[in-house]
């Protein structure tokens, strides 16, 4: 019984951990390590404008992406 | 008087200068103009952000942004992404702090039609992505100029963006295997203790399960590159490192499976995962280090003018350099490179060809002259002619002969590359035969194929791996921190087995520059007004006449001086309390009716006033400090030490007799420079060449190690292995002192991983080894190497 113990305890640590690992896989795959001195800034540029901001960028993108046709 | 900050730049300056506009002061009508433009916009909260750094106040000067728009432009800088959205690269100038990238970042998303603005704080490079069917890119740039920063384009070529996704992928490599082998560390623990103090088969069987799991990702995803090299390696009909790694890692990897399922005996899970993460982390270290050839012929094309200014009769336009045909006149500016062979058809000045021919001495062109591309005009405004195209001209025909250079640099082999092939493929001959003896000794065939295996895995070159990785970057460290930048780690093993320093005359071994050496006052005067008429030239006579007066006056001021001309090739004129004043060459003073007697073979800088000669200084191109104590270093290091220069004889013998170099060739042309490198090649030498100008580039490209002078030409410094910041003969001789010493350090670590392993094989083929050995072995003799690396930069702290 003892057995079942340990191997539910290795699976649940594992896995937290393999959730961590991958978060932090993502934010080296999108490049949010790329740039160390403007992520050491980055809390300064961080309130409603700058969401805002991002949404109005979101909202361009895809207004392009729509435009676009394959001739 | 109080200072007043600046509204905009936050630069001090006193109230009385400042423009007052309301409530706020500005320094200039540029940082007024900013201003009031973030705050139209919205953006003001931008000098909230900025806190306590001070901005540079705008420059006003800048070359069309029309330029942004040519085909030839989008050509060359401008890509296409699949949503037919235009993106290009570029490098923000003026960038202060994270508030300037928030502003320009914020300003361009504002603009319509921008869809995408990035920039990176700590490269200041943006990457912006923009609709060309609702913008322009020059009006882009406008903004970016408009809110006080400027712009360049630059070719993010694909080997630089290659060379940056391998570096990700190897954060990625490392991150999946530092995880995985620091859990397993902890499960291994538990094993180790069960080994000796009892375990239930079934918790072994779940520990080995959980560290199967680990191991998987490791071994096939961080270790996939030692696979891929193994692979190559093989196909390339050669044993390397990897195949090692590939081999000993696998097997053990598909025993402890075999181990795990059947339940019997220890798996070698965590071994696996140390292996491959410890040379993993070796193998990074190298690719960190090595050197990215893309940046270098970035930096050339960049050094090439882009555009040259057309006369067509009465107008001047600029155009493209590539669409300049064979007898178009251009207009060339004081400043401005050319780029473009010709022959003056009006005008007359002087022109610095140092860069290309090495003669320290502006040279004076008038009608008839021959122009060549990749020199600078001094003080000349001139009209040439061009007899060649651009592809044609001198500077990029150098460029060519330069770029097939490099393709064909000479590398030598990496001592630890050589060793590795014999290491791996004994390795692997000593574990099979540890198999068969131990098969038909008799044992059982597990028994058998767990020491053969224990074999290759105790010998598995995590030491090795560290060996050279670890070493030279305690040299690149040691080198920094005396301004000596080795650009690629490999360099510095190349540089310990030099037999030959080659190095250019002008700007190496010389200052580079006029000095004054001796000074006759034949009468007093005001030297305020002398200095004054110095200072307003640019040529490097007056530059040296004048550093001497600031030398040798403790303070001085400038007085006023009217009328200031500069004459092409004699020296300049003014007027200073009513009287003329001249200084300038012997040409002037005789034009000026001075009878002048004095011959020499240095410059002279003659000054008069009225139709009185007052003083007459002597210049000439000096070496540098403590020059010949470093060419006797480099002697005593048994280096064959060469000058070359373009300069003539007698100018070569004298520096060379100063400094006290036996061998020397004068009047060589940069690829008589370059031949005669590869010549030295044939002999067997190695050569390292240190120079610092366009003239040495063929040269650079073709040596074993290029050294370049800190303050060389850009392209120069772009080229070489090595740059020294100092800029001093001394930090030469040091260069070659810290690459031995690493190179010492290098065979120290190969050593020791040795030894080590002649110690721990025979234990494995006979038998000793369990996995806790294998994981102690292998974590120590990792420690011993980068141990001994520390050694030697605690001793030269």
């Amino acid at each position: 019984m003892d057995s079942w113990v340990i191997a539910m305890m290795l699976g649940a640590s594992l896995f937290l951990g393999a959730i961590a690992l991958s978060a932090f896989l993502w934010g080296i795959k999108n490049g949010q390590f790329d740039d160390e001195k403007k992520m050491m800034n980055q809390v300064q540029f961080d309130d409603e404008r700058e969401l805002n901001d991002a949404a109005n960028q979101q909202r361009k993108q895809e207004a392009s992406k729509k435009e676009y046709r394959p001739e | 008087m109080s200072k007043v900050k600046c509204d905009h730049c936050h630069l001090e300056f006193s109230d009385s200068v400042m423009i007052h506009d309301g409530e706020y002061r500005f320094c200039c009508n540029g940082c007024q103009g900013i201003f009031h433009l973030l705050k139209d916009e919205g953006l003001e909260s931008f000098y909230a952000k900025m806190g306590d750094t001070t901005l540079a106040p705008p420059t006003e000067q800048f070359e069309a942004s029309s330029n942004f728009d040519t085909p030839a432009f989008h050509e060359r800088f401008v890509t296409t992404t699949k949503e037919n959205l235009s993106q290009v690269s570029l490098v923000i100038e003026g960038i202060h702090c994270a508030a300037c990238v928030w502003l320009n970042e914020k300003a361009l998303h504002k603009m319509e039609g921008v869809i995408e603005a990035h920039i990176n704080y700590t490269n200041n490079k943006a990457r912006i992505t923009w609709n060309p069917e609702i913008v322009k890119l020059s009006s882009i740039i406008d903004m970016i100029r408009a809110i006080g920063y400027n712009a360049f384009p630059y070719d993010a070529s694909l080997q630089e963006i290659r060379a940056n996704k391998e570096r990700k992928e190897y954060y990625l490599r490392m991150a999946v295997a530092t995880f995985a082998t620091m859990n397993m560390m902890w499960i291994a623990v538990a094993q180790y203790a069960g080994y000796f103090t009892g375990i239930s088969q079934e918790i072994k069987t779940i520990l080995n399960i959980a560290e199967w799991f680990l191991a998987t990702p490791v071994l096939f995803y961080s270790g996939w590159v030692f696979y891929r090299g193994a692979y190559y390696g093989l196909k390339n009909g050669s044993v390397t490192m990897d195949l090692l790694v590939v081999t000993g890692s696998s097997l053990a990897y598909l025993y402890s499976i075999y181990i795990t399922v059947l339940e019997k005996g220890e798996a070698y899970f965590d071994s696996v995962a140390m292996i491959i993460t410890f040379v993993l982390f070796g193998k990074f270290l190298e690719v960190l280090s090595r050197k990215n050839a893309a940046d270098t012929l970035d930096v050339i094309g960049k050094h090439i003018p882009r555009e040259v200014s057309i006369v067509e009769g009465e107008s001047i336009r600029s155009v493209d350099v590539n669409e300049v045909k064979e007898g178009d006149v251009i207009l060339i500016r004081s400043g401005e490179r050319s780029a473009i062979d010709g022959e003056v058809i009006s005008g007359e000045g002087s022109f610095d060809e140092s860069n290309l021919t090495g003669e320290s001495e502006p040279i004076f062109k008038r009608l008839g002259d021959k122009i060549i591309s990749g020199t600078t005009s001094i003080d000349a405004l001139i009209q040439y002619r061009a007899t060649k195209d651009f592809a044609h001209s001198t500077l990029s025909t150098l460029v060519n002969l330069l770029e097939n250079a490099m393709a064909q640099k000479p590398s030598i082999e990496q001592l630890a590359n050589r060793l590795s092939q014999h290491f791996s493929s004994t390795i692997l001959f000593l574990a099979i035969g540890t198999f068969w003896s131990w098969y038909f000794w008799p044992h059982t065939f597990d028994r058998s194929l767990m020491v053969g295996i224990s074999v290759i895995i105790i010998a598995c070159p995590c030491a090795l791996a560290l060996a050279t990785p670890v070493a030279t970057l305690v040299g690149l460290a040691l080198g920094a921190k005396r301004g000596i930048l080795f650009k690629s780690a490999a360099q510095i093993e190349t540089m310990a087995q030099a037999t030959m320093v080659v190095l250019d005359k002008t700007g190496t071994i010389t200052m580079g520059r006029p000095e004054v050496t001796y000074a006759t006052l034949h009468q007093s005067f005001d030297i305020k007004a002398l200095y004054t008429l110095v200072s307003s030239s640019k040529h490097p006579i007056s530059r040296g006449v004048m550093e001497y007066i600031e030398r040798s006056e403790h303070e001085i001021e400038s007085s006023t001086i009217e009328e200031v001309r500069e004459l092409p090739a004699r020296g300049m004129i003014g007027r200073h309390d009513g009287m003329m004043i001249a200084g300038g060459n012997a040409l002037l003073m005789q034009e000026l009716g001075i009878d002048i007697d004095t011959v020499s073979d240095k410059s002279l800088f003659y000054y008069a006033v009225g139709n009185t000669l007052m003083a007459t200084y002597e210049l000439r191109d000096l070496p540098k400090e403590k020059a010949s104590e470093s060419i006797q270093i480099l002697h005593d290091l048994g280096l064959r030490v060469v000058m070359l220069t373009g300069d003539h004889e007698a100018a070569a013998l004298r520096v060379a007799n100063e400094v006290g170099i036996k061998e020397f060739y004068a009047h060589l042309t940069p690829e008589g420079k370059a031949a005669f490198v590869d010549q030295s090649h044939s002999e067997g030498h190695v050569v390292v060449m240190a120079g610092d100008g366009i003239n040495d580039l063929l040269a650079l490209a073709a040596s074993d190690i290029a050294i370049a002078m800190g303050n060389g030409s850009d392209i120069a410094i772009e080229v070489s292995d090595v740059v020294l910041m100092h800029d001093s003969l001394t930090s030469l001789a040091e260069s070659f002192a810290i690459s031995r010493k690493t190179y010492r350090l290098i065979k120290q670590n190969l050593g020791i991983s040795l030894v080590y392993n002649s110690i721990t094989i025979p234990l494995a083929m006979m038998g000793y080894i369990i996995p806790l050995i294998a994981a102690i072995s292998m974590s120590f003799s990792s420690l011993l190497v980068v141990g001994n690396s520390m050694r030697v930069r605690w001793l030269y702290k």
